[in-house]
């Protein structure tokens, strides 16, 4: 029975070649654009989850205190003193380790030298990820002090080869590290936290940071991890957890937490403390798009196979009649679509290969097919399996149930008032799917236009950075010269932190005429020392920048103008307030400028004038001569002063952009899939007017007879469908308007819904759904009526 | 070997009710080729259709060999009809999507007779309709004459007790439509029970009986002398 079936369906596929295509092409779309996006929402979903213990490893949170008992923040950071204390406490913890986050340090070999992102770790960090070695082994690879740990990749970039165990590399161009092992290349959604190029004991740490070695509860520049016993109830180990630091420091204020790291980087959003979600949010919502473009490809097969239904139903009728029973019949369309969908699957395959490097691009990401992996396989299958059954189960059922002796008589007329009416409503159902894609699409490059066009309180074209590092901290004021004397900069300042940066956050401010008893609203800090405002741009609203002409600005600060709204002084310059307990005189106020998200206001900024405390050089461009030209004197000039070092220029308005990269992933995808989702829709619309003109040939030759005219009869085709695609419009625009709306809110700077947005998607489509039935419809009324007429 | 007794069936659409049949008493004896005949919408469709189990009456009673079949459900119509009947229609209806051998293949496969027998009986009933050579065609490659032919192969290989036949010469030329004809008289002689509507008194006079009906009602009765003696 099965053969019989595939073999009317393999026949009727053949027979009926335009619907078949369209029924593909269709599906394959929707199917490959399934499978694309099911490949990211797998990437994303599997971050940090590759070692078999990520279930359980936790990593620690810490609240910061905000007003009336709230916490006004919570991240990922803890202290040194904490891990320790923790270890000997809580009996669940089976294994923890102390890090640093990752930092871009020099390593190198000779005179191979790279800056790649290194970590410092206690040993037990081998316990909680299963790295895979490739030489050396976890019980050896951290027990010497002065040894390293390399990723595959970076040992080739450094020695051409992974067999490289007790070479020598050199860290920092001052301290030779013997490697200890080679490990295989982290995977790529690996948290930003963990994934370094290569890895350093902690002892070594607190050889070269001071910071690392003391047991300290005010610096929250390290990172903890622990791994718990399975079957551990996370929520006591976290009461435990309050209890045992509450004993040992009374003052402690801000309450840890365990997280499970592998949740972290979809559901990392706290409010008050509890987790929001975050960015799981967008997952959703890509899934729902790719089930969405496969549905719409899914109702295609169906308007298609019941619109045949006049045709399918004589078979019916007869098979019925000589002893078929309905579920015979349902398993025989069933098979067809099952037959098209596997047919379409290939093709999707072929496109998926074909496009995924370009949607990596985007994305900025490697996403591939496993093909030799069980799972993906069973993912494909269940996916086909699945759209075979929605696809074919309306028509199997509707085509199943025809009554026999009606179809054998030609007494059903095309589909009946309940099937036109359901035929309708898919239809509509999938325009409204496309043009709420399509505006979205639209509020969401404008919503991104808003924010680049917002001022940014900087001019960051010109302005290149790069770190501070080795001889560029001691030798400053030599560089900073030679480089003005170039002539291929203008100006150059040196801070702590790039513009563009997160944290440095604090809260120990006090000023004149307080009112509570404590500041409880975050601080921004940078350090600095001279040309900080000339250099970046920024525009000064009162006072002045630090000056060599003033012995006295060490102990001055400049303010943001929302600093100064939250201090509340009338005449800011010359009045002082208290910073971790000494003393500044306010010297300048500037306004503020983009540092963080630039879709919310930043916290207020405070810069500091302090020369130890340096990171990165800012440089604004000489725009008399080439880009090119400046940027060779300047890699010169740093590479004489500082040879162990690469220059690692950056431009500031490239790091700017970064900042759009995740409502930029949005746009992206909507505007992709909002585009194949009117294609496919179109498609079937195709498909519709087709068949409908097909049936209607006679019809058509009789008018045409009684001289109706080619006009006459492209209404005549197309006004049904134009009437479905207005309906369409009518519920999608309010749809949109609203969903947009809400999502604008989320921004603290968003961009208004315009009318012509709206005006524009609705008559874009109905634009390209009217090209679509008039093409059929004008080839159907151009037909010779003879022919029609002849036609039985 | 069936006797209908009172059977009553009336279609309803919104505005009106049409009344097909009426009252029907009728009875055929195994081995028997009843035609029936009458005026378009006189009920004659309605009462093959009913005997062929694909339409249900208001009321009535309808025995196959002593067994009721108006009080079987759906499944059971369906298993009895295809284990007991073979239909061959005014306009052929083959599946136009297989080939000869495919569509009379077909019945078969719903019987669940192993392939091994189903090919052995296909083969047989295709030699003996003299369609051998067109086994591998598609139906729209065959003349309307060898396309009844298949049709009539199809209701008989799965060798019915009755086969029902409606107006099978009525798309045909005479030629092709006294070929079928004898066709059936030939199965007729092998003793299989026919009953055939047709509007052609020359078809008719093919068989033993011929029932006129008018409205619904069986109006006359008529015993075809010559056949009803090869009959005796």
């Amino acid at each position: 029975m099965f053969k019989l079936n595939l073999k009317i369906a393999l026949r009727n596929l053949w027979k009926n070649k335009t619907s078949s295509f369209i029924n593909v092409i269709g599906l394959a779309i929707g199917l490959a654009a399934c499978l694309m996006l099911l490949l990211y929402v797998t990437y994303e979903l599997n971050f940090d989850k590759e070692s078999k213990n990520s279930e359980n490893v936790y990593t620690v949170m810490t609240n910061i205190p905000g007003d009336n008992g709230k916490v006004s923040n919570t991240f990922e950071g803890s202290t040194t003193a904490l891990g320790p204390l923790l270890k000997e406490e809580i009996p669940e913890i089976k294994h923890l380790a102390r890090m640093n986050y990752l930092k871009k340090a020099l390593i190198a070999v000779g005179e191979n030298s790279f800056k790649k992102l290194g970590k410092f770790a206690e040993p037990e960090i081998l316990k909680l990820f299963d790295y895979q070695y490739i030489v050396g082994n976890a019980a050896t690879a951290m027990q010497n002090p002065k040894s390293v740990i390399l990723t595959e990749s970076t040992a080739k970039v450094l020695f051409g080869s992974t067999q490289v165990l007790n070479r020598v590399v050199k860290y920092q161009d001052k301290e030779d590290l013997t490697v200890s092992a080679v490990i295989k290349d982290l995977p790529d959604n690996t948290s930003a936290t963990l994934k370094f190029d290569y890895l350093m004991p902690w002892a070594f740490y607190e050889m070269v940071d001071a910071s690392a070695k003391e047991l300290n509860w005010g610096n929250f520049s390290f990172v903890t991890m622990a791994l718990l016993d399975p079957n551990t109830d996370v929520t006591r180990v976290n009461e435990k957890i309050d209890k045992v630091v509450k004993t040992h420091l009374e003052q402690a204020n801000q309450p840890y937490f365990l997280y499970p790291l592998s949740k972290l980087h979809l559901y990392g959003k706290f409010e008050n403390g509890v987790n929001v979600g975050g960015d799981i949010e967008q997952i959703y919502l890509f899934v729902a798009l790719a089930f969405g473009i496969l549905m719409i490809a899914c109702i295609n097969f169906m308007n298609m196979a019941t619109a045949k239904s006049e045709k399918r139903a004589k078979e019916v009728g007869i098979k019925k009649t000589i002893g078929a029973n309905r579920v015979s019949l349902i398993m025989q369309f069933l098979t067809e679509s099952m037959v098209l969908t596997f047919i379409a699957v290939i093709v999707a395959i072929a496109l998926l290969e074909i496009f995924l490097p370009t949607f990596n691009n985007l994305l900025n990401i490697k996403l591939s097919i496993g093909y030799f992996s069980a799972s993906s396989w069973m993912w494909i299958l269940g996916i086909v399996f699945l759209t075979g059954l929605i696809a074919g189960s309306y028509p199997a059922f509707y085509l199943s149930a025809f009554n026999p002796i009606q179809t054998l008589k030609k007494r059903i007329k095309s589909g009946g008032i309940l099937a036109i009416n359901l035929r309708q409503v898919l239809v509509v159902g999938q325009f409204c799917f496309a043009i709420v894609l399509i505006i979205s699409t639209m509020v969401i490059y404008r919503q991104i236009q808003f924010i680049k066009n917002r001022p940014m309180g900087i001019d960051v074209n010109a302005l290149v950075e790069i770190p501070q590092d080795g001889e560029l901290k001691t030798k400053f004021e030599v560089v900073k010269s030679q480089l003005l004397k170039s002539g291929a900069v203008k100006a150059v300042s040196q801070s702590s932190v790039g513009l563009s940066h997160r944290g440095q956050n604090f809260m120990d401010v006090k000023w004149e005429g307080m009112a509570k008893p404590l500041n409880t609203q975050l601080f921004n800090q940078v350090a600095t020392t001279y040309d900080f405002i000339k250099t970046n741009g920024i525009k000064l609203k009162e006072g002045r920048d630090f000056s060599k002409n003033f012995a006295s600005d060490s102990a001055g600060v400049l303010i943001s103008a929302t600093a100064l709204k939250v201090f509340g002084y009338t005449n800011p310059i010359g009045k002082t307030v208290t910073i971790f307990d000494d003393k500044y005189t306010i010297v300048g106020v500037f306004d503020d400028y983009v540092w963080d998200s630039p879709y919310q206001s930043n916290n207020p900024v405070i810069v500091f004038f302090d020369p130890n405390r340096t990171g990165t050089i800012t440089m604004r461009l000489n725009e008399a001569n080439s880009i090119a030209q400046n940027i060779a004197t300047i890699t010169e000039i740093t590479k004489q002063v500082n040879p162990a070092y690469p220059t690692d220029i950056k431009f500031l308005n490239s790091i700017y952009l970064e900042k759009y990269n995740s409502e930029k992933t949005l746009g992206i995808l909507s505007n992709l899939f909002g585009g194949l989702a009117i294609f496919v829709s179109c498609l079937g619309l195709f498909g519709l007017v087709a068949y409908s003109a097909e049936q209607r040939t006679k019809e058509f030759g009789v008018r045409k007879v009684l001289g109706a005219s080619v006009t006459n009869l492209m209404q005549l085709l197309s006004l049904s469908f134009v009437k479905m695609i207005v309906v369409a419009i009518i519920i999608a625009v309010p749809l949109s308007y609203y969903a947009m709306g809400k999502w604008l809110s989320k921004f603290e700077f968003h961009t208004e819904i315009n009318w012509w947005i709206m005006l524009l998607a609705a008559f874009g489509t109905l634009a390209m759904a009217l090209i679509t039935v008039s093409f059929q419809a004008y080839k159907s009324a151009k037909a010779n009526p003879v022919d029609a007429l002849k036609y039985e | 070997m069936i006797k209908i007794e009172n059977l009553e069936k009336v279609y309803k659409t919104e505005e009106i009710e049409t009344t097909a049949l009426n009252g029907i008493n009728l009875h055929v004896k195994e081995g028997e080729f009843v035609s029936i005949m009458g005026p378009s919408g006189c009920g004659k469709s309605t009462l093959l259709n009913v005997m062929g189990l694909l339409d249900k009456p208001e009321s009535g009673s309808y025995k196959f060999i002593e067994t009721e079949l108006l009080t079987l459900n759906d499944r059971e119509r369906s298993n009895f009809r295809k284990r007991n009947m073979g239909f061959v229609f005014q306009n052929f209806n083959l599946i136009d999507e297989l080939t000869v051998f495919e569509n009379i293949e077909l019945p078969l496969i719903y019987n669940k007779v192993p392939a091994g027998e189903r090919k052995k009986l296909v083969n047989e009933i295709i030699g003996r309709m003299n369609i051998v050579n067109r086994s591998g065609h598609f139906p729209q490659q065959l003349s309307g004459g060898q396309q009844q032919r298949v049709a009539v192969a199809r209701a008989l290989v799965t060798k019915p007790k009755l086969v029902l036949a409606d107006e099978p010469t009525g798309n045909l030329d005479s030629t092709h439509g006294n070929e079928v004809m004898e066709l059936l008289c030939e199965l007729n002689e092998t003793g299989t029970t026919i009953v055939m509507v047709t509007h052609s008194s020359h078809d008719a006079s093919f068989s033993n009986r011929i029932i006129n009906l008018k409205d619904g009602h069986v109006i006359s009765e008529k015993i075809n002398k010559g056949r009803t003696e090869e009959l005796i």
